[in-house]
């Protein structure tokens, strides 16, 4: 009972990482109407920067920031010269162009940085024991950078005035279009708002596992399972839904095996469309 | 050097045979199939596994295509009723999991090692030349086969429909028929192509292992679709040609520069490919001969 408690606690972390790389799915799914299949790669380039950085400063959290940025930079380089030109076309466009970005991305990273696993340099901790259960420290404090990045990224969608802007968007473009909002500065701001939340998802990646070329792409399923059951569009939903599935995940590993994970997320995304095709918190019109 | 043009000439027709299904799907009905090598896979590992059995490779290869295309069914069932890039998604995350079944179930597949030692075909007409020849004239029959079908498609009444589906599926359902129902179908008919195309591949190869049915396979066949033409048997014809250059090339290139390690080879050729997928939709989403027009 004990063990399930600790997975479940596992579960949670790496569920907020799930949540995190949602939430950049269904904000880009959301305001510009596509799924970016890309998403898992700005992760990559996101642990990438913040290793480097790291071991530039010294510091885990300037890396950490470093990644953020990085990611944001990308998004908005990734808007700018191929997303910006595709408004207007089919999602198959965008899709298959993000499918290209995604590419471009790992292939400069396996260039760069060679196909090695590498990891954060990070003190080893004795865990804590609460009521008998195990809590890595380190756990605490990515659950903490996690939750803080929510807080800022929910404080940006709902107290400001670019944030009540993109929501409009996502709900009606040509309503926010006629009340005056500049098209342009919302998508670059989404951009630069997704790309910052996945270059921390995968700075927290990297942390908690190892950094490698293909990580961020291994977590894109994932992702895409959790925006789609959370209702696509709904940054809360994105949330809760990646913590479910971080929990079942790692729940489920001692009876499907370790390899199994990333199916697990592949059985939840079809049982989610084919019992609830809206997710737990969106509308029908975004499903059809 | 014959037998090297006729290797390339056999690996050409694998490939033909998976754009033409992609074609069929994609071009033809509007499905964005992104896990396209998922059911390839599934036709090599079944004519592998159904050889080591020790069947004829007659019934083998039919068994692969029909799995392939009876993998594709519940997926489309699923999610072909939703909107289109719903699809899309699905069949990515069925590629990468059928990718982590054969690695995982070593009891059937040997896991990551592969599996080695699959008998080549016509082997009784002499090894080498001639029986290399025999399966090129056979993948060769195989894809006149499936152009010919294809083309008597695009003037059936089933064709109409499909094509109506691809430019306008509400006026499709206005018309009260189900567009669901119809591109089930065609996935399935699209899967049974990359099934035998897996079973060719196998035999042909000798050796197949999880890490050659990686996405990148699949999106090699959009670009391939795409640079051609979509929608056309001639652009994916004239696509694969493309494509293969293109891999032949960066093999022969890695001979020119031997300083480019082969990792770092495989890491130029995904970023090819990226690249060559974000300036196509960009620009030239009607492929090489086609217009700029705008899809």
């Amino acid at each position: 009972m004990i063990s399930f408690a600790e997975l479940a606690l596992n579960g949670i972390v790496s569920g907020l990482v799930i949540g995190l790389a949602a939430l950049a799915v269904t904000l880009v799914f959301g305001i510009a109407r596509f799924a970016n299949a890309a998403t898992g790669d700005v992760m990559t380039l996101g642990a990438y920067a913040a290793l480097s950085g790291a071991g530039l400063t010294g510091s885990l959290v300037l890396g950490g920031l470093f990644g953020a940025a990085a990611g944001a930079v990308v998004g908005l380089i990734g808007y700018w010269l191929v997303f910006r030109k595709l408004g207007g076309r089919s999602s198959v466009a965008a899709l298959l162009a993000s499918i290209g970005v995604a590419f471009m991305i790992r292939a400069v990273m396996g260039v760069a940085f060679g196909h090695g696993q590498k990891v954060f340099p990070m003190p080893m901790v004795r865990p804590w024991r609460i009521l008998d259960i195990r809590v890595h420290p380190n756990d605490v404090n990515l659950c903490a950078v996690v939750l803080v990045t929510l807080a800022i990224v929910f404080a940006i969608l709902h107290l400001t005035p670019i944030g009540r802007q993109m929501r409009a968007v996502a709900d009606d473009p040509s309503l926010a279009r006629v009340s005056g909002i500049s098209p342009q500065k919302v998508m670059m701001a989404l951009w630069a708002l997704a790309g910052a939340v996945s270059g921390v998802a995968g700075t927290v990646v990297g942390i908690k596992t190892v950094v490698s070329p293909e990580m961020g792409w291994e977590l894109l399923l994932p992702a895409f399972a959790a925006a789609i059951l959370g209702g696509i569009g709904h940054a809360g939903g994105a949330i809760v839904a990646g913590i479910a599935l971080g929990i079942v995940q790692e729940v489920a590993t001692p009876f499907v095996g370790f390899t199994y994970k990333i199916a697990l997320s592949f059985v939840v995304l079809l049982a989610v469309l084919l019992v609830r095709p809206k997710g737990l918190f969106g509308t029908v019109a975004g499903a059809r | 050097m014959e037998a090297y043009l006729i290797a390339i000439a056999i690996v050409s027709a694998v490939y033909v045979l998976l754009a033409l299904g992609l074609t069929l799907q994609y071009g033809m009905t509007g499905i964005i199939n992104f896990g396209h090598v998922g059911f390839f896979a599934v036709g090599a590992y079944a004519a592998a596994l159904l050889a080591e059995q020790g069947w004829h490779p007659l019934p083998a290869f039919l068994a692969a295509g029909v799995l392939a295309a009876a993998a594709a069914w519940p997926l489309g069932m699923v999610s072909l009723r939703l909107r289109e890039d719903y699809f899309a998604i699905v069949s990515l995350g069925f590629s990468e999991v059928v990718r982590l079944v054969v690695t995982s179930e070593k009891w059937l597949t040997k896991g990551v090692q592969g599996i080695p030692g699959i008998p080549k075909l016509f082997t009784g007409l002499g090894v080498g030349l001639p029986n290399s020849l025999a399966v090129l004239a056979v993948l060769l029959l195989v894809n006149g086969l499936a152009i010919y079908a294809m083309r008597r498609i695009v003037r059936s009444p089933f064709g109409r429909m499909i094509e109506a589906i691809r430019d306008n599926e509400d006026a499709v359902k206005a018309l009260g028929k189900d567009p669901a129902r119809f591109k089930v179908q065609v996935l399935m008919l699209g899967a049974l192509l990359a099934g035998f195309a897996g079973a060719f591949y196998a035999h042909y190869i000798g050796y197949i292992s999880p890490d050659q049915f990686v996405p990148l396979v699949t999106f090699q066949i959009w670009m391939a679709i795409i640079m051609g033409g979509v929608g056309r048997v001639s652009g994916a014809l004239a696509g694969t040609l493309i494509l293969m250059l293109f891999l032949e090339g960066s093999r022969f290139l890695r001979d020119v520069l031997p300083f480019i390690s082969e990792v770092e080879m495989a890491s130029v050729r995904l970023g090819i490919v990226g690249l060559a997928l974000i300036l196509f939709t960009l620009y030239r989403p009607g492929g090489i001969m086609g217009e700029a027009r705008r899809t």
